[in-house]
């Protein structure tokens, strides 16, 4: 009787919770089954879907936006950001945190004060010297300085990760390497480098997916015209004109995709960069 | 605790001038170099200059910049909206959070139960996290389809339930709300993720002692679960703050600031003052400002932390 009872405050419960779920599902649901129908479905009939539906549009909806956004090139242009900017932020970052953890000198704990400080300076608050300074180191509109300023945007916090992670390992290993003639910079890459693939992968991660859905950075520092990239790209062609659902809903598929499958491949880094994040000083 | 430091301390006071240690001091500034310049050039010379204009009147073409003291500052209040978009601020940062931090509660509170008869939960998981996969522009198109008057997904479904459409993006004081939901959506994962990790680490042996005291659920929430997840609840809260405060595409491709400067940020005003109107002055004298609302708040987070770690 007594489990009779419970069960129903169960269902009941998952009931409640199933409706709290909507809030979420529906507007992912929405865009996902928009995205293989045709204009007119959408509209009408915005939260079902059936087979004649999808028969009459198929993968049309994709093909097109791959064709006239230029996603081709937006594609390789934040590839290259994202790609070229994580391997600068590790490998600074990495050199960062082992000198940091492992060198007791006055100089590299302030360096790493300094820069846990600048976890906090909020990105559009330097914007506009950012913008001048683009002008006059002329990187304005390349991609090469979009990837060191978003490198740099996202070394404090590698530091902090690398630097946490490295002071927790062992000092046995260090001294044992140095007792065997191994130099600084040896030790690094055969002692150290090998143990910090965990790290590395929530570094890689927590920045990517930043670096990747990125708006502002690109936006303000490329042009968007010539030097697209993902966001700014989808944002020109659906952003303020009347648009066809259809296609933007192919368009955020499409632009999503990348993070959203390497995220059910690798959730443990995902969830270990938030928490990390949050635990931050 | 305290011997323990000292010992720690103690062991890693090395000699630091013999030849060793000065090599793996210079070693150490040479690995250090690179991250230096990166964040020098590109983090504290900004910032140092976002201070340095706000005390010039300048429009980014010309030569000279004017110098006019604090007068950026004092101006401010007369930009045309400013009252409306610093209250729109504030209130866009406090809904965001409150209803963010209900409901990753509740929901971080379901997710953590587990059994029979419940939804898959590595299921639910993974899909209360996936907005948070988005990107904000992405995640703003999506909105702003959705609330479109006439087609909108929102005001079909209020049609079919019988009740008269909305009009979202362009009633006075409801765009506000729109706005917020639409960061909600983007935000509640994140504080999911965390509330769990914290409600993980209750331990067990607590809700075991007051069952056999006899508490019922409802005395086990307030007086075990609530207390106990105080820390994770006020991380939760600052992050959502600042980052409530540091939102800037979402409102921007949503709304764009309409109606009237209903929905106008402090962000999307420090863009429009540097790259509409080249008021790189009062561009800088707000970027200030923001900088400031968000080091005040990291410090109070700073503050509850290191009050944490001391119990």
């Amino acid at each position: 009787m007594i489990s009779r009872k419970r069960m129903a405050r169960t269902i009941a419960g998952e009931l409640l919770f199933l409706l709290l779920t909507l809030f979420v599902l529906i507007p992912v649901y929405y865009f996902i089954i928009g995205a293989f129908k045709g204009r007119l479905d959408i509209v009408k009939f915005p939260l079902s879907i059936n087979l004649s539906m999808i028969k009459d549009v198929g993968f049309s909806n994709f093909s097109y936006v791959f064709k006239r956004m230029k996603m081709f090139q937006a594609l390789l242009n934040t590839g290259a950001i994202t790609i070229f900017s994580l391997v600068i932020v590790v490998i600074c970052g990495s050199l960062a945190g082992f000198v940091i953890s492992r060198v007791n000198r006055k100089f590299f704990s302030a360096v790493y004060t300094t820069l846990v400080a600048l976890m906090v300076v909020p990105f559009i608050g330097c914007l506009i010297p950012l913008v001048i300074q683009s002008t006059q180191l002329k990187t304005y509109n390349s991609l090469i300085g979009c990837i060191l300023i978003q490198s740099a945007w996202n070394l404090p916090f590698a530091v902090f990760l690398f630097t946490g992670f490295m002071r927790a390992l062992p000092k046995e290993l260090e001294e044992s390497a140095y007792i065997d003639g191994c130099t600084m910079i040896g030790t690094y890459f055969k002692i150290f480098l090998p143990l910090l693939a965990p790290v590395t992968a929530t570094c890689c991660i927590r920045g990517g997916v930043g670096i990747w859905n990125d708006y502002l950075v690109s936006n303000s520092l490329l042009n968007s015209v010539q030097t697209p990239t993902l966001m700014v790209g989808i944002n020109m062609f659906f952003g303020a004109r009347k648009t066809e659902y259809g296609y933007a809903f192919a368009g955020i598929i499409l632009a999503s995709l990348p993070i959203v499958i390497l995220f059910l491949f690798l959730q443990k880094y995902f969830i270990k960069g938030i928490v990390a994040g949050a635990v931050k000083g | 605790m305290k011997d323990v430091k000292a010992m720690a301390l103690n062991h890693e006071k090395v000699k630091k001038n013999t030849p060793f240690e000065r090599q793996r001091t210079i070693t150490g500034v040479c690995f250090l170099l690179p991250t230096i310049i990166l964040v020098a050039v590109f983090i504290i010379w900004p910032l140092f200059q976002v201070f340095n204009l706000s005390f010039f009147e300048w429009n980014g073409v010309s030569s000279t910049k004017r110098f006019v003291g604090l007068s950026n500052y004092t101006t401010l209040s007369d930009l045309p909206g400013f009252w409306e978009m610093s209250w729109g601020t504030i209130v866009y940062a406090v809904g965001v959070t409150v209803f963010t931090i209900a409901i990753s509660f509740l929901v971080a509170l379901f997710l953590d139960k587990q059994g029979k008869a419940r939804i898959n939960r590595s299921f639910m998981r993974v899909l209360w996290f996936f907005p948070c996969l988005l990107s904000m522009a992405v995640v703003g198109i999506l909105w702003r389809i959705m609330y479109n008057y006439n087609n909108g997904v929102i005001n079909t479904v209020l049609k079919s339930l019988g009740l008269s459409p909305v009009n979202w993006l362009e009633t006075y004081g409801v765009t506000r709300w729109a706005i917020i939901i639409a960061s909600v959506w983007t935000q509640v994962g994140m504080c999911v993720v965390i509330f769990l990790a914290g409600l993980q680490a209750v331990p067990i042996e607590l809700f075991e002692a007051a069952e056999i005291d006899g508490a019922n659920s409802r005395q086990k929430l307030l007086r075990i679960t609530i207390p106990m997840m105080a820390p994770s609840i006020t991380i939760n809260m600052l992050t959502t703050t600042i980052a409530a405060f540091k939102m800037y595409e979402l409102p921007m491709i949503v709304s764009n600031g309409l109606p009237g400067y209903n929905t106008l940020l402090l962000t999307k005003k420090i863009y429009d003052l540097g790259f509409t109107s080249h008021d790189f002055g009062r561009g800088s004298a707000l970027s200030v400002v923001l900088i400031l609302v968000i080091t005040i708040i990291s410090l109070i987070q700073l503050f509850f932390l290191r009050k944490r770690e001391e119990v």
